[in-house]
């Protein structure tokens, strides 16, 4: 009797408990671990057979009511210095030269031996209505620092890039994880299906760390960044080997669905081979528009003028600006841009001059272009790096190296567009650009911060993995209040 | 209200009360709990609750309270937050904001707001419960009074004796007993005779048992062609051939199939696919990871020692001793020092950059975690930081584990080859660097004369004597000459790339070198760096690394020294067993993982023996009897059947740990040999839509390295040869030359193995890259070898269509077949008939037939008219990068050596139109999901 009761007792809590479990899962699949749960409804669906939204990258409501739906990442691979960029320091002046001893726990070999302090080789100036201090370098940036919020409270953990980049990447040091756009198109889902949903626009050359930095980690792979590339193929194999024309392809796939087709019939109850007979058209149907999205030739010449495509120093980087905006006006949901070299030890007047001038014009040209568009507002845009560079250098090679090491303590960072608070500094840094002093938060509180913008709950945007629950914060953050509008 | 809770008199009497009455009073009739029990309710279980998931942000910290509500005292609790609701109402908790937050009903409060920490349905049932009877909140002295002085129980939660937490409420704290199934001693159930079937098989009893609870009907068994072609991916990860189908669906004998099976078990392809899945668990690679990315030149050898092991049938138990403990079994024993290589698995890297004490943490962190994962299904990491949040693992057994490990230095051991290791290549691979490190040690040397001419002509100039650069180092600045006199933007750049060209170069040498990457017991080493060999020092003092409970998992924060040892709460389980499991650890130097390692393997052990079981059974069915590989704790999936997987448990520890044997067992049963077509799917997939109750057979996609290799089976240009260094097959030309940055230059560029038997040898013989993943591979799931895993997963996304369909490999792969087809049958249907039964491992029919030769007819029309296009193989590279130093471009040319006398696969030019219009079709067929998919 008394044994019953309790089953009784035992069963009315279990169910309470998946009642109350069952409306997120619904929602967001949580544990949903192998592809093909995500898909085991798709033969009863027909909307889904033609390609349309309703699979896992279906678009989805945000979970809190935001501006931006879009986010457009740039990542200044190396660090750059917050200091020669915008957070000027005029105390190095004063203090140029002479001896400087680290202190702390975070001793690297880096920052060991005879180390001096080293004054910005740049002039600073106060731009816009509101008066961020902005380096001489950011000519065209000037322009619209009144859309711009800047932060430098902002603080990351590792001294070291690879564990550096994906911390800021994926929110975990160790790499294997999410990226932040895997995160986010879990979240939001896509607005064209015939696109990847996250797109990476790297370097020619990889970021140390690799493809692990937009890693789709333990999500499912169709949150997985898609490195589009700036030379070469755009998508790995995207088009048929050479000597293979599109007519030999149509072919092939319609001998191939004769197959499939008599296939499925002989195994009716398995779902996954429908998914999978519907890949081959959409890539077909990709094969095509993935090439056409891509040529930024279509636009006319004051747009590419005005991201510096054409021009030496700007071409590169100004192309992915511009393709970024192409891409986030199909729908594609989260794009992120690499520039890469900003890890200035040494010639630092040199280095970080040519970066900043690489990529002053396109930035300020994407602002420019989404602004005109109306798309600024439900477009976010983060600008950083993986972490900071300090006020003083060491010696390099027996001699003076007039530059900075690495610096988890501050960083520069800004944020433009939906949601954001523009023409405002937030946070401060201390009088040598030494470490966040105000409105301090570590990169975590940053990483709930971006998804906050972007109408998504850190602490909701979970997915169960290795027995938990699993969020690119890894143990929840902060909203950092003061950046929103 | 307050002077409520004060007039109550201290009730002695209560000594034990039975808390499962109250819930079955109160769910019954909505009869609310008396004010004494609701204090005891409160006292054991509601302020504990409050105390864990909400004082963090809600009282802890008086200057950031979070909603301006502070729920530390009644009195601020009543006051509410700045919302304005009533955040609690004594007597009704639906009226109780904190009630409504805690069920997750209202989106705009749900609290605690982190999935992890959120309230089980039995945890809000008792706030409910105390709320509805008045929310007594006895003052701090009677509330600890009464924790101390009654007892308690409720429901049937049982604690767990385990070694000291760092909280007590933890301590304290119950556990369903069926969530900790996997702690508990494996128990000896009996076959159920009365569900025995047809096949007399224990297996299928157990299975029948819980069909028939669930009301499902079987599906027929699968016929032979099915069977033996999903016998054999499974055993050997390679489809059968068309006469080994053939002998075995024409062998009418009544152990036709027991021969197959036996056949399978001892080829060494077995060894092959069955390592492949342990090396997922460990996250083998052949190269560090991280910024460098540095090769271990020696890994090769623990792969094929797993391999190894597989085929010769180790038993289980020795496999786990080897692996952990090895050096330390027999350190005379090359096999050994390879073994343990298994605890260096992880990415690890050391340079100038990191923190040496940072490095060595996440080393020891890294090993705990993946002891705990691989042995006994229970991730270690989470109790690193604090006591484990759902399983009975204080914190401090996570550093006792760890403290078995702290003895452990890395060291590239010398390990003299075993007769059966593969040496081959090991000659011209050698004199290969060789030659290479030569070429760009010319080059740097001239890079380094042009400096030292300008520095002799500055120096002379002021009338000093010449110094070489590196004395001159520390020579006041006036008396030498600027850094890099004499060479421009580009020689500086050149000259880093050279640098680590030279380092990677020198430190793959020791690929020919006798050495086994492998570690030994000593004092901590100051400075271990990545990219070059690391020995064993002449003398090792007898120091040992102590090991702290590190708070919040940071190095920095030691607190109480720890001891080494295991995870107490196994202990508590088996204590009433005969014989309790052994689980001391010796705090000598050396022996502590000896003793880990017999815990681990000890029959004893419920977590290792349940888990590998588990496994196995995994890795034949596509799902385990728990559906967490790695993750037996509170949080893994619970096992569908738990009676057979203690059975199975049993039956391998009775059977010598074999691993052979339980796939005689399973695969001999009815259950494995269901037919995956169900003629009443469309029922069956309402009651059981996941297929836990096996009615069928789960048909599963090829993983990665089978799609693979079976291609190449496929197209008859498998080698089968076993073992040795890695190779490296072609992969997609433009990731291999694709630059990828490494500290200060670019990695060298990926160039294939130089013919086409080296590159033809089964995936699980390919270079491994961290960085670099092969992306044919990576697209079709492999995992990457960051994280373990427990078990491959099989999406379907639209680049494995552009990689399969439009890639070179799988088409070099189609021309390959169709030369074999010409070869072998001399007209258009017999080669249609054979490319069938290759790939799809059946006879073709005739409509295939039909449609196939008409393809093909079309296509022979359009390769007569367009000239077949061969790819190209580059010879070098312009590779331009961004000096961080001088901030400006510069290029140079990378030489591709390997391409200079390349044996390329055969190109479309070289065979007829006939040919490449076959080759087109045998294209279409590896992408058939005929072929992609096992039934």
């Amino acid at each position: 009797m008394k044994k019953n009761r309790l089953d009784h007792i035992q069963r009315l809590l279990n169910q309470k408990a998946a009642a109350t479990l069952n409306r997120r899962d619904f929602l967001y699949g949580l544990g949903a671990s192998l592809g093909t749960v995500a898909f085991s409804s798709m033969l009863s669906n027909p909307a889904l057979a033609k390609g349309t939204n309703n699979g896992p990258l279906a678009p989805r409501q945000p979970m809190l009511p935001a501006k931006a739906k879009a986010c457009i990442f740039l990542m200044m691979e190396g660090g750059p210095s917050h200091i020669d960029t915008f957070d000027p320091k005029p105390k190095l002046h004063e203090l140029h030269m002479q001896k400087f001893t680290r202190q702390g726990e975070n001793f690297s070999a880096m920052s060991s031996g005879n180390r001096y302090y080293v004054e910005s080789p740049f002039k600073t100036r106060k731009v816009g209505q509101s008066g961020v201090d902005m380096s001489e370098h950011f000519v065209h940036l000037a322009d619209v620092a009144d859309d711009i919020c800047f932060y430098r409270g902002a603080q990351a953990e590792s001294v070291n890039h690879p564990t550096a980049m994906y911390h800021i990447n994926t929110g975990n040091k160790f790499g294997g994880e999410p990226g932040i756009g895997a995160w986010v198109t879990y979240g939001l889902g896509t607005e064209n299906e015939n696109l990847p949903a996250f797109i990476v626009l790297p370097e020619v050359a990889y970021p140390q760390g690799g493809a692990s930095n937009w890693s789709n980690g333990f999500l499912p792979a169709y949150y997985q960044g898609t490195p589009l590339r700036s030379v070469g193929s755009p998508i790995l194999d995207i088009q048929p080997p050479p000597g293979v024309s599109r007519y030999h392809q149509r072919e092939s796939l319609d001998l191939l669905s004769t197959f499939n087709e008599a296939h499925a019939k002989r195994h009716s109850a398995h779902d996954d081979l429908a998914a999978r007979m519907e890949s081959y058209e959409l890539a077909f149907r990709m094969q095509m528009e993935v090439p056409d999205i891509i040529e930024i030739e279509q636009e006319d010449e004051k747009t590419k003028e005005l991201y510096g495509v054409g021009e030496e120093t700007t071409d590169a980087f100004g192309r992915k600006c511009l393709l970024a905006r192409r891409l986030i006006e199909q729908g594609v949901r989260f794009v992120q841009i690499y520039s890469g070299g900003w890890d200035s030890h040494d010639y630092l007047a040199r280095a970080h001059g040519s970066l900043i001038r690489s990529v002053d014009k396109p930035i300020a040209g994407l602002i420019k272009d989404l602004k005109r568009r109306g798309m600024l507002d439900e477009t976010l845009i983060v600008w950083c790096g993986e972490f900071g560079r300090s006020p003083d250098n060491g010696v390099r090679e027996g001699g003076v190296a007039y530059g900075r090491d690495h610096n988890p303590n501050a960083m520069a960072m800004w944020f433009a567009g939906g949601g954001v608070k523009a023409g405002h500094t937030i946070g401060a840094t201390d009088e040598i650009g030494e470490s966040a002093v105000d409105v301090v938060h570590p990169l975590q509180d940053v990483h709930v911060t971006l998804l906050r913008l972007l109408g998504l709950d850190d602490n909701k945007l979970t997915y169960f993995h290795g027995g938990r629950y699993k969020q690119l914060s890894q143990i929840g953050g902060k909203v950092i209040d003061e950046l929103f509008a | 209200m307050l002077q409520r809770f004060s007039t109550l008199s201290i009730y002695g009497y209560l000594a034990t009360v039975s808390f499962l009455m109250f819930l079955v009073s109160s769910c019954q009739n909505q009869e609310k709990l008396t004010e004494e029990e609701a204090e005891l309710l409160f006292a054991h279980e509601v302020y504990p609750l409050l105390q864990e998931k909400c004082f963090a942000c809600h009282g802890d910290k008086p200057d950031e309270i979070e909603g301006d509500f502070n729920i530390h005292t009644l009195e601020s609790a009543l006051a509410g937050g700045e919302s304005g609701r009533t955040a609690l109402a004594p007597g009704s908790a639906e009226k109780s904001l904190i009630y409504e937050a805690i069920t997750w009903e209202n989106p705009e409060f749900e609290m605690p707001p982190k999935e992890n920490d959120r309230l089980t349905g039995e945890q809000i049932t008792l706030v409910k419960q105390w709320i509805d009877a008045g929310a007594p909140w006895p003052e701090d002295e009677r509330r600890t009074y009464l924790v101390e002085n009654t007892e308690w129980t409720y429901s049937d939660g049982i604690k767990v004796k385990t070694s000291p937490a760092l909280s007590a409420t933890w301590q304290n704290r119950r556990y369903k007993p069926e969530d900790l199934w996997g702690f508990q001693p494996v128990q000896d159930y009996k076959v159920p005779e009365d569900y025995l079937t047809e096949s007399e098989h224990p297996v299928d009893a157990f299975i029948q048992r819980k069909l028939e609870e669930h009301n499902i009907e079987l599906a027929p068994l699968a016929d032979k062609q099915t069977l033996v072609r999903r016998a054999t991916f499974d055993l050997t990860g390679l489809p059968p051939t068309p006469e080994e189908v053939e002998m075995f669906v024409n062998d009418n004998s009544p152990d036709a199939y027991e021969k197959l099976i036996e056949r399978l078990l001892a080829s060494p392809r077995y060894g092959e696919r069955w390592g492949r899945h342990w090396l997922d668990v460990v996250r083998y690679a052949d190269t560090d990871g991280y910024s460098n990315d540095f090769e271990r030149p020696n890994a090769w050898r623990y792969r094929d020692y797993v391999i190894r092991s597989f085929n010769e049938d180790k038993p289980y138990n020795q496999f786990i001793r080897e692996q952990i403990a090895g050096d330390e079994i027999n350190p005379a024993d090359p096999e050994m020092l390879v073994a343990v290589g298994y605890l260096r698995m992880g990415p690890w890297e050391h340079t100038g950059m990191s923190v040496a004490a940072e490095t060595r943490q996440l080393f020891l962190d890294d090993v705990t975690n993946s002891v705990g994962e691989t042995f006994i299904a229970i991730p270690l990491r989470c109790a690193s930081c604090h006591d484990h949040k759902f399983d009975p693992i204080p914190t401090r057994d996570y550093y006792r584990i760890q403290a078995s490990f702290a003895p452990v230095q890395f060291a590239d051991r010398e390990a003299s080859y075993l007769p059966s290791e593969n040496k081959e290549g090991f000659k011209t691979g050698k004199a290969r660097l060789e030659r290479l490190i030569d070429e760009a040690e010319q080059v740097q040397k001239a890079i380094y004369e042009k400096e030292e001419a300008a520095a002799r002509r500055w120096m002379a100039q002021r009338g000093l004597n010449y110094v070489p650069r590196n004395e001159r180092r520390k020579l006041p600045d006036d008396q030498k000459p600027p850094r890099y006199i004499g060479l421009s933007d580009q020689d500086l750049g050149y000259r880093k790339v050279l640098q680590k060209r030279l380092q990677v170069l020198r430190h793959q040498l020791g690929r020919y070198e006798p050495l086994a990457y492998s570690v030994y017991n000593g004092p901590v080493v100051d400075n271990p760096r990545s990219g070059r060999a690391m020995t064993i020092p002449d003398s090792i003092n007898s120091e040992t690394q102590s090991t702290f409970i590190l708070t919040g998992g940071s190095v920095y924060a030691t607190d109480e020294e720890v001891t080494p040892g295991v995870l107490s709460a196994i202990r508590t389980f088996t204590e009433e067993l005969e014989s309790p499991i052994q689980d001391s650890i010796p705090d000598t130097r050396d022996g502590r993982r000896l003793a880990l390692a017999n815990w681990l393997s000890s029959a004893e052990n419920p977590l290792t023996t349940r888990s590998i079981v588990n496994r196995i059974w995994q890795y034949h069915f596509g799902q385990g009897i728990a559906g967490n590989a790695s993750n037996f704790g509170v949080m893994g999936k619970k096992p569908t059947h738990p009676e057979l997987l203690d059975w199975l448990t049993n039956y391998f520890i009775d059977h010598d740990w074999s691993f052979k044997e339980m796939h005689r067992l399973i695969m001999t049963s009815d259950t494995y040999r269901r037919s995956s077509t169900h003629p009443e799917a469309k029922d069956v997939n309402v009651i059981d839509p996941n297929n836990h109750y096996l009615a069928y057979f789960s048909p599963r996609r090829l993983t990665a390295e089978e799609l693979r290799d079976a291609m190449l089976a496929v197209s008859g240009e498998l080698n089968t040869q076993m073992g040795g260094l890695p190779i490296k097959p072609e992969i997609n030309r433009e990731v291999a030359m694709q630059p990828r940055h490494i500290m200060g230059s670019i990695a060298p560029a990926y160039q294939p193995s130089r013919t086409p038997e080296e590159r033809n040898r089964r995936t699980i013989y390919s270079y491994h890259y961290r960085g670099l993943p092969n992306p044919m591979l990576e697209v079709f799931n492999q995992p990457n070898s960051d994280l373990s895993c427990e078990q491959r997963i099989a999406s379907t996304v639209t680049p494995q269509v552009f990689t399969l369909f439009n890639g070179q490999d799988s088409y070099n792969r189609a021309l390959a077949m169709a030369q074999r087809l010409n070869e072998e049958r001399s007209d258009l249907k017999s080669q249609i008939e054979r490319a069938m039964e290759l790939a799809w491992n059946r006879p073709a029919e005739a409509k295939e037939v039909k449609a196939s030769a008409d393809f093909v007819a079309k296509m022979v029309e359009y390769h007569e008219e367009n000239e077949p296009i061969d790819p190209k193989y580059p010879v070098k590279i312009e590779r331009t990068m961004f000096e961080e130093m001088t901030g400006e471009e510069f290029s140079y040319t990378e030489r591709l050596d390997v391409y200079e006398n390349y044996v390329a696969d055969v190109a479309p030019s070289e065979v007829s139109p006939e040919t490449r219009a076959l080759a087109d079709l045998c294209r279409v067929l590896f992408n058939a999901n005929e072929f992609v998919y096992v039934y």
